[in-house]
């Protein structure tokens, strides 16, 4: 009796282990980057647990380290982020600038109520934009007085790439992160095909289309995720570091390609390009989806699957 | 040429290996792949004999992106009684066109579900050793995909909401009425109002929330960063998850 009883447990505890062990998709939310942080990846429970836990590491460093508050300059990691803004700084002859947190912070999109900043006021903020204006002296990066970096346009995508390529390590081979819309997805979804993304549509209810992805990232910029209007004029939050003043002629901009940390970068630099073909040559693994200020949806860069939805159904 | 010979030169092309490597995971259907730099001489050919052969239905084709003799191909598709539309949701199929990285002599195959289509009982074989032996490389792989899926807008039933990460509650779209949720940092009212739910009210600084429109299609969301809020309409899903 007691030999069935130690039998019956035995089987029992194997039973319940075998389902932890198990694979299924699992999800879970994040709020990091001031925005929700998905997660969806298909692993057993137990390494579910581990991969929300690593993630939720990796994104609470990358938020601290590139942190408007941050006064960090020499850690390797923001090293390393410089150099890249640094090349796609000149690769979009100067339209991706991390060096705009003066002029983001003049217009009131920091906690602070709608306010347009005077012609003169900017004038006087572009004295202090422009990447080349800064120095790298003994692995730290020397910020001239009166100069401010703001990451927010490259550090969520690398967040993303270190959270991916964390996971993969970790053995999980099909899953995405979509952190506010930098994303990047790996293997096959659910249904067994590519990953089926949709684009949010910048004027309308739904989207603007389908992507079929896999092992790609992919970022949208866009004039409607922060902006004000005043006296019936949209002030939206992609400004353009030439001028001062937010970026014209594109609602939305989506870049597909390897690496979230590009894709979220290029997304900003091809809104305010009037060029985008001229800085696409540079990238050749990636391509762009962008709405244009009629609404016209424009193909452009290295072709990835893309079925183009009308709303109006 | 037998059938042996026949299979061989088609995975023997480069592109076409991997892409019927690839198609085992594809959704189903008739897909039509074409390497040519002027798809326009040999498409409305093959479309024909399909469509004498009840292969595809319907005239209708659409664009999915560009391609530097797009015009030459519309005009002489129309030409032959096919009709461009500018909507996916109303084409019966849609031509997709990709670089090759390498030029290859131009060909073309059919698949249907996963599996290779002899041109030989398609009356098409005549084309095929045509367009071979022509023997000037092309860089252009036009695909025309038959019966394609459309993805994405479905009319969602019901939304989640998801507060301080854990997901709180369902709500139905299918009768009006409006709920306040109140999460660690806030407080967000959210109605529901002819099958469309939308923020009316936040307590967050900025209010991107409430000046989101209003919501009804599977996958389609509304955050509230600062109060931890998301809600997310739920149905069908056809898409995975969405960006912008």
């Amino acid at each position: 009796m007691a030999k069935k009883t130690f039998i019956f447990l035995f089987l029992s505890i194997l039973f319940l282990f075998s389902c932890g062990l198990r694979e299924k998709w699992c999800t879970s939310t994040l709020f990091f980057f001031d925005t929700v942080c998905e997660v969806k990846i298909f692993s057993s429970s137990a390494l579910a647990h581990s991969a929300q836990q690593e993630v939720h590491r990796i994104f609470s460093e990358i938020e601290t380290v590139f942190s408007p508050n941050s006064t960090d300059c020499s850690s390797p990691v923001v090293l390393k982020l410089f150099r890249r803004s640094l090349q796609i700084y000149r690769d979009s002859n100067g339209c991706f600038d991390i060096t705009v947190a003066p002029l983001s912070k003049a217009y009131g999109f920091f906690k602070k109520p709608d306010f347009v900043p005077t012609p003169q006021e900017i004038k006087s903020l572009l004295n202090f934009i422009g990447m080349h204006k800064i120095k790298v002296k003994n692995k730290e990066v020397l910020l001239p007085p009166g100069m401010k970096l703001d990451w927010g346009g490259i550090a969520k995508g690398l967040g993303v790439d270190l959270a991916s390529q964390s996971l993969m390590a970790m053995g999980i081979q099909r899953g995405f992160i979509n952190s506010g819309g930098d994303l990047y997805c790996w293997g096959r979804n659910p249904e067994d095909h590519s990953w089926q993304i949709g684009i949010k549509h910048p004027r309308e209810q739904g989207f603007i289309g389908v992507l079929s992805l896999s092992n790609s990232g992919a970022a949208t910029t866009g004039d409607y995720q922060r902006y004000f209007e005043l006296n019936g004029v949209r002030y939206h939050h992609v400004l353009n570091p030439h001028t001062g003043y937010p970026a014209q002629n594109k609602q939305s901009v989506t870049v597909i390609g390897p690496e979230t940390t590009i894709c979220d970068a290029l997304s900003t630099a091809l809104f305010v390009s009037h060029q985008p073909e001229k800085i696409l040559q540079k990238y050749k693994d990636y391509g762009v989806v962008i709405v244009n200020s009629a609404g016209k949806i424009l193909v452009l860069g290295k072709p990835y699957p893309f079925n183009p939805l009308s709303t109006k159904l | 040429m037998d059938r042996r010979q026949f299979c061989k030169t088609i995975l023997l092309t480069p592109i076409f290996g991997p892409l019927l490597l690839d198609l085992k995971y594809e959704k189903k259907g008739l897909h039509l792949y074409i390497i040519s730099d002027s798809p326009q001489d040999s498409l409305p050919t093959i479309l024909q004999q399909l469509h004498n052969q009840e292969l595809i239905n319907g005239l209708r084709f659409t664009f999915l992106n560009s391609l530097p003799a797009e015009k030459s191909l519309k005009k002489i598709l129309s030409q032959k009684g096919w009709k461009h539309v500018f909507h996916p949701s109303l084409a019966d199929f849609s031509l997709f066109f990709s670089n090759l990285r390498h030029s290859v002599y131009p060909s073309f195959t059919l698949v249907k579900d996963g599996r290779i289509l002899d041109v030989r009982t398609k009356k098409l074989l005549s084309l095929w050793k045509e367009m071979y032996h022509q023997k000037s490389p092309s860089t252009w792989l036009t695909t025309a995909s038959f019966q394609f899926k459309q993805t994405g807008l479905f009319l969602g039933g019901h939304a989640a909401i998801y507060l301080d990460g854990h997901k709180r509650e369902t709500i139905s779209l299918k009768k009006n009425f409006s709920k306040t949720f109140q999460s660690q940092r806030g407080s967000i009212a959210v109605t529901v109002k002819n099958g469309k739910a939308f923020v009316s009210n936040s307590s967050c600084l900025h209010k991107i929330c409430q000046s989101t429109l209003p919501v009804q299609y599977v996958g389609e969301r509304i955050i509230c960063a600062p109060n931890h809020f998301l809600l997310e309409i739920q149905g069908v899903q056809s898409i995975d998850t969405v960006i912008g």
